[in-house]
């Protein structure tokens, strides 16, 4: 079976290599033969694709441990879910796994848009052709996934890490692959389009809609990834800044980008050198994420070790995807000009640039920062350590921001607003905003970002509700029906407008969601049964430890009784940790949550004695962490709405529409109660009055635990460790009290961290002195490189020719018959 | 390509191939008994997969071979057509769009006047493109195409392209650019004979300069606001 995988493996290179030349051959001599039958070899491509995929799949569920790929990820006892995970569980596999879901992506792209956009065809299949030609060599020279033992193969396999022993293994790399491989298809699209010459704006309408599926299932691969390091990795939080996650942030930036500047040029036609800018840097940004996390430049708790002669081939690859593309861009700069002039900075172009640069800004931020201890390494040969500190000092003023323009946007109109027409519609967003911020402070909540994420959370909400009823109002007006069926038939005629506000109500609930780990609370505690301890205003009773074992591991579980504080049982929690026969020294740690709109109250057996039957749990309260998912789901509502085929016909898009309707206003019920609970639990207490040992630490040795690195190897800052009776993290946080209590000052303590430790890596962000404060000043340097950059693109636009002849056009043209029926048409459709 | 509309051309190759594929995970099922079920299933699945591997090399290498020039699984015009249909669709779409924009006051008039325009002859230009694809017509330009030409020269698929912003089926694949329909304005550029939008002033291809609008009926060159041809009175798409 191995010596088939690998001849399909080779037969999809040479595939790919007929299809890329017979395309270019084709498209060059108009050759309709050689098209054609270039865009067969790419669905021959997939097919192949699709039976390799069998053949390993193969070989993973019978256990073929010949090959050394299913021996190293598999084992007999796995269940078969995780057996068929294993395929993408590795380096090898997962580059096959990414050629596969490319040959099928690309495949049906070409086979929707091969009658509208003929012209470009060609060279979207010798692009994604190229491109899968990359990865195929990838695999053939290096990573082989077929490759077998040259000597007697072992009799059983290495098994899957235990930590992907998951559920949201099985779903979270394919949609985040997904994502990824997705952005190929606008490239391709993007590449085609220049070298047609063909850059009017239909290209960019075939592109829309691949990007918001692929920047779909980036979204939706990123939220799982935060679902399964909240549920999984047991240190409280859902995002840690990781390369990896940052990796997956990047692209994810970009492409949210894009799809706002491309409306941009849709209505405008500005913009457009921007847009061809932006698709191809996604797709680079692509590249560059898996290149960081498969070659092993960055360190990263998901990174598949260090390997010297991929990151060579993907730099050389990397480098000619970016000289072809803007060696292109430039060859084709005189059909690229805009059609049109920036008339104010009161206008919605002005907003979306400015939500370009806020969006550019993050992803330059994001990149630098994962890629300094890198840099710093390679320049002075010590590598510091960017950890979520750094990450969160900047990126909560730059997504605030960004919540900002989300509100402010669709307030504006297209070329300019008039004074009055803003006071209109600014008047009502404000005020809720402004009462959304009073409510926080009257509830007592004095973290400033927090608070403010609330107020303009209000603000964002009032200006869609705005745009909701004032529509559903003019809509009422032309057809004279209830309000209700009005802002039904809004929403099934404007899917993409109306969909995208849902999109921003979920993104709203997401930053809600973050907002509330500002005011989270967590304590240890050391429980023995019968004892209690109050946390917040939740008490919990260790009832006792028991160890169990089924085929594949051992399940050491802590039996916990929830009471409320004024006694009454709320209910029963078991965290446990797991260890894996085949891994016993790597245990997984099974958190136990209890889900309430309002609050989550988390426990982790960070450590136990069976023996004694004492355990160390670390209890979290997190505030508002649901309204994240809840954020997301509705994200995924809006995005298909936005998605629905323009022929989808009234009735459908009615239906939907209603449905949609009916979850905005019930989340919006839903929202104030929530709020309201979230505050009141966070008042609580917060000390021991049980028989159990609350482990006491101040505001500061707090602070401090999070700047101070653990020595685990787990790349996370002290406090939030989650591994099993972690000495390094016991030894990090005892030192810190000790210090603490010695009475030496935050700066004294950290001073004395560096010099026992020899250097500044076991800090989470490096100090801002020295030659570091390279790193503390690139924000603002890349805050105002790119300020710079829009200030001369908008300068431009408003210098720029005005051919207004384009656009000014008279109505009338075409003869009086075919205006007369474009009319008609006009009033038939409601 | 259902198999409704297969009853006149008997078996499909791919239908042959897919039957194939189903036998052999078939007699996969039979041989590989007392294997567990999973491996079984997912052995016939490859089987199948296969069986598709055969059909995209069908796919692939039977245009290579054909007879025609382009090997179209549906009426090409039909498809051109749809594709039309849906970019009007869309156009219209976004007139009512800032429409309702202009209602909800988010707009001046001046700008909206401005904006509505521009769609507008977008929309014009796609109606017109449309009602030069239409499906009798183009059966009777392609047996005229047939008729009248050499041989080597290719039917097209895009037939009776116009012009358009949304040149959507422009020359890449036909060997030859379909001729436009009667009463069409062409724009097409005389260095390069790529097709342009009607308020093209430059060829969007080679930058050349593009010549006074030449009535496509009768040939005469008519001024560049020129509603009508002064020859024969046909419409020429300009405005006045």
């Amino acid at each position: 079976m191995a010596t088939l995988g690998q001849f399909l493996l080779l037969l999809a290179f040479v595939i790919s290599a007929y299809a890329a030349a017979s395309s270019v051959a084709g498209a060059r001599r108009r050759n309709g033969r050689l098209i054609e039958s270039g865009i067969g070899a790419l669905y021959l491509v997939a097919a192949v694709m699709t039976v390799a995929t069998g053949v390993i799949v193969h070989a993973f569920v019978v256990g073929d441990f010949t090959i050394r790929y299913v021996q190293r990820y598999s084992e007999s006892a796995q269940p078969l879910g995780y057996k068929i995970a294993s395929y993408w569980g590795g380096l090898d596999g997962s580059i096959m796994f990414w050629v596969f879901l490319l040959s099928l992506f690309g495949a049906s792209a070409v086979r929707i848009n091969r009658e509208r956009h003929r012209e470009l065809i060609p060279y979207v299949v010798a692009t994604l052709s190229t491109v899968q030609m990359f990865f195929l060599t990838l695999m053939i020279v290096h990573n082989n996934p077929f490759a077998t033992y040259l000597t007697e193969s072992p009799a059983a396999g290495q098994g899957l890490n235990p930590l992907l022993q998951n559920f949201y293994m099985a779903i979270h790399p394919p949609t985040m692959y997904l994502g990824f491989v997705g952005m190929t298809i606008p490239f391709a699209f993007c590449i085609a389009a220049l070298i047609t010459g063909h850059l009017d704006d239909s290209w960019l309408r075939a592109v829309r809609r691949w990007t918001m599926i692929s920047w779909f299932f980036l979204s939706l691969g990123l939220t799982l990834g935060m679902i399964w390091a909240y549920e999984e990795l047991g240190w409280g939080g859902f995002w840690g800044w990781d390369p990896v996650e940052n990796a997956g942030l990047l692209p994810w930036f970009t492409a949210t980008a894009f799809l706002h500047s491309v409306m941009v040029q849709e209505r405008r036609g500005m913009l457009r050198v921007w847009n061809v800018t932006l698709v191809i840097t996604t797709f680079f940004l692509t590249l560059f994420g898996t290149f960081m996390t498969r070659s092993g430049v960055v360190q990263s708790v998901h990174a598949f070790g260090e390997d010297r002669q991929l990151a060579l081939m993907f730099t050389v690859f990397m480098s000619a995807v970016l000289i072809f593309s803007f060696a292109w861009v430039l060859y084709r700069l005189p059909l690229l000009k805009a059609r049109n002039e920036l008339d104010s900075w009161a206008s919605k172009e002005a907003a979306f640039l400015a939500n370009n640069w806020v969006l550019l800004f993050s992803a330059l931020f994001v990149l630098f920062a994962t890629m300094f201890p890198t840099l710093s390494e390679s320049l002075t040969g010590e590598r510091l350590t960017v950890g979520p500190p750094f990450f969160n000092t900047w990126m909560t003023p730059v997504g605030l921001i960004l919540l900002l323009l989300t509100g402010v946007g669709p307030l504006l109109a297209w070329r300019t607003s008039t004074l009055a027409n803003m006071r209109q519609q600014f008047l009502w967003p404000i005020v809720s905003g402004l009462t959304a911020g009073a409510l926080t402070i009257g509830l007592g909540i004095r973290v400033w970002s927090s608070g403010l994420c609330f107020a303009l959370s209000g603000f964002v909400v009032g200006t869609i509700a705005q745009e909701f009823i004032r529509g559903a109002a003019v809509r009422q007006q032309t057809t004279g029906t209830d309000l209700f069926t009005a802002m039904v038939g809004l929403v099934s005629r404007n899917k993409r407008r109306y969909g995208g506000y849902m999109v921003h109500v979920g993104i709203v609930l997401m930053f809600m969601g973050f907002a509330g780990e500002g005011f989270g609370r967590d304590e240890q505690a050391l429980l023995k049964p019968g004892q209690q301890v109050q946390v917040d205003r939740y008490v919990l009773r260790l009832d006792a430890i028991r160890a169990t074992e089924d085929s594949q591991k051992q399940m050491v579980t802590g039996h916990i009784t929830v009471f409320d504080d004024k006694g009454s049982e709320i209910g029963k929690m078991y965290p446990a940790k797991w260890f894996y026969r085949s891994r016993p020294q790597e245990p997984t740690t099974e958190v136990a949550i209890r889900r309430t709109l309002a609050e989550d109250l988390y426990i982790v057996m960070a450590g136990f004695e069976l023996g004694e039957q004492s355990a160390s749990v670390e209890v979290h309260v997190n505030e508002l962490v649901n309204w994240i998912w809840i954020g997301f789901g509705l994200m995924a509502l809006g995005t298909g709405i936005a998605l629905l085929p323009e022929r989808v016909l009234a009735l459908a898009g009615a239906r939907v529409g209603a449905e949609a309707t009916a979850s905005v206003l019930l989340l919006c019920l839903l929202l104030a109660p929530a709020g309201v609970l979230a505050q009141t639990a966070s008042v609580g207490q917060g000390a021991g009055t049980g028989t159990g040992t609350l482990v006491f630490r101040s505001a500061e040795e707090r602070e401090l635990a999070n700047e101070i690195m653990c020595t685990c190897g787990c790349r996370l800052p002290a406090g939030t460790c989650g591994m099993m009776n972690c000495e390094g993290k016991a030894a990090q946080l005892g030192k810190i009290k000790a210090l603490v209590a010695k009475g030496l000052t935050r700066e004294q303590v950290i001073d004395t961290f560096v010099q026992e430790a020899g250097g500044q890596f076991i800090l989470s962000r490096p100090k801002d002195e020295g030659y570091h404060r390279l790193l503390w000043l690139m924000p603002y340097t890349l805050a105002a490189l790119t300020a710079v950059g829009l200030a001369v693109i908008a300068r431009r636009w408003a210098t720029g020719r005005t051919e207004a002849s384009g656009l000014g056009m008279p109505a009338a043209a075409g003869d009086a018959g075919l205006q007369q029926r474009l009319d008609d048409e006009l009033r038939d459709l409601d | 390509m259902s198999s409704a509309i297969s009853t006149d051309h008997g078996l499909r190759p791919w239908q042959l191939f897919l039957l194939a594929g189903m036998l052999a995970a078939t007699a996969v099922v039979l041989v590989s008994s007392g294997r567990s079920t999973s491996s079984v299933v997912v052995l016939s699945v490859t089987v199948v997969a296969a069986s598709l591997v055969a059909v995209a090399a069908y796919r692939s290498l039977s245009p290579l071979v054909s007879p025609e020039d382009l090997v179209p699984d549906a009426p090409a015009g039909s498809r051109t057509r749809a594709a039309l249909e849906r970019e009007k669709a869309l156009v219209l779409r976004s007139i009512k769009e800032i429409e309702f924009d202009h209602a909800m006051r988010k707009t001046a008039v001046g700008d909206f006047e401005d904006m509505r325009d521009r769609l507008k002859v977008r929309a014009v230009g796609l109606l017109r493109q449309l009602d030069s694809t239409g499906y009798r017509e183009a059966v009777e330009r392609d047996l005229a195409a047939r008729a009248g030409a050499g041989v080597g020269v290719g039917v097209g698929v895009g037939v009776g392209v116009g012009v358009g912003v949304v040149a959507s089926a422009a020359a890449a694949v036909p060997s030859r650019p379909p001729a436009p329909g009667p009463g069409v304005l062409s724009r097409a550029c005389q260095e390069c004979d790529t097709p342009n939008a009607p308020d093209a002033r430059f060829c969007k291809a080679c930058g050349a300069g593009l010549a006074a609008p030449m009535c496509v009926a009768c040939d005469t060159v008519n001024e560049l606001d020129a509603r009508f041809c002064k020859g024969c009175g046909a419409p020429l798409g300009r405005p006045a």
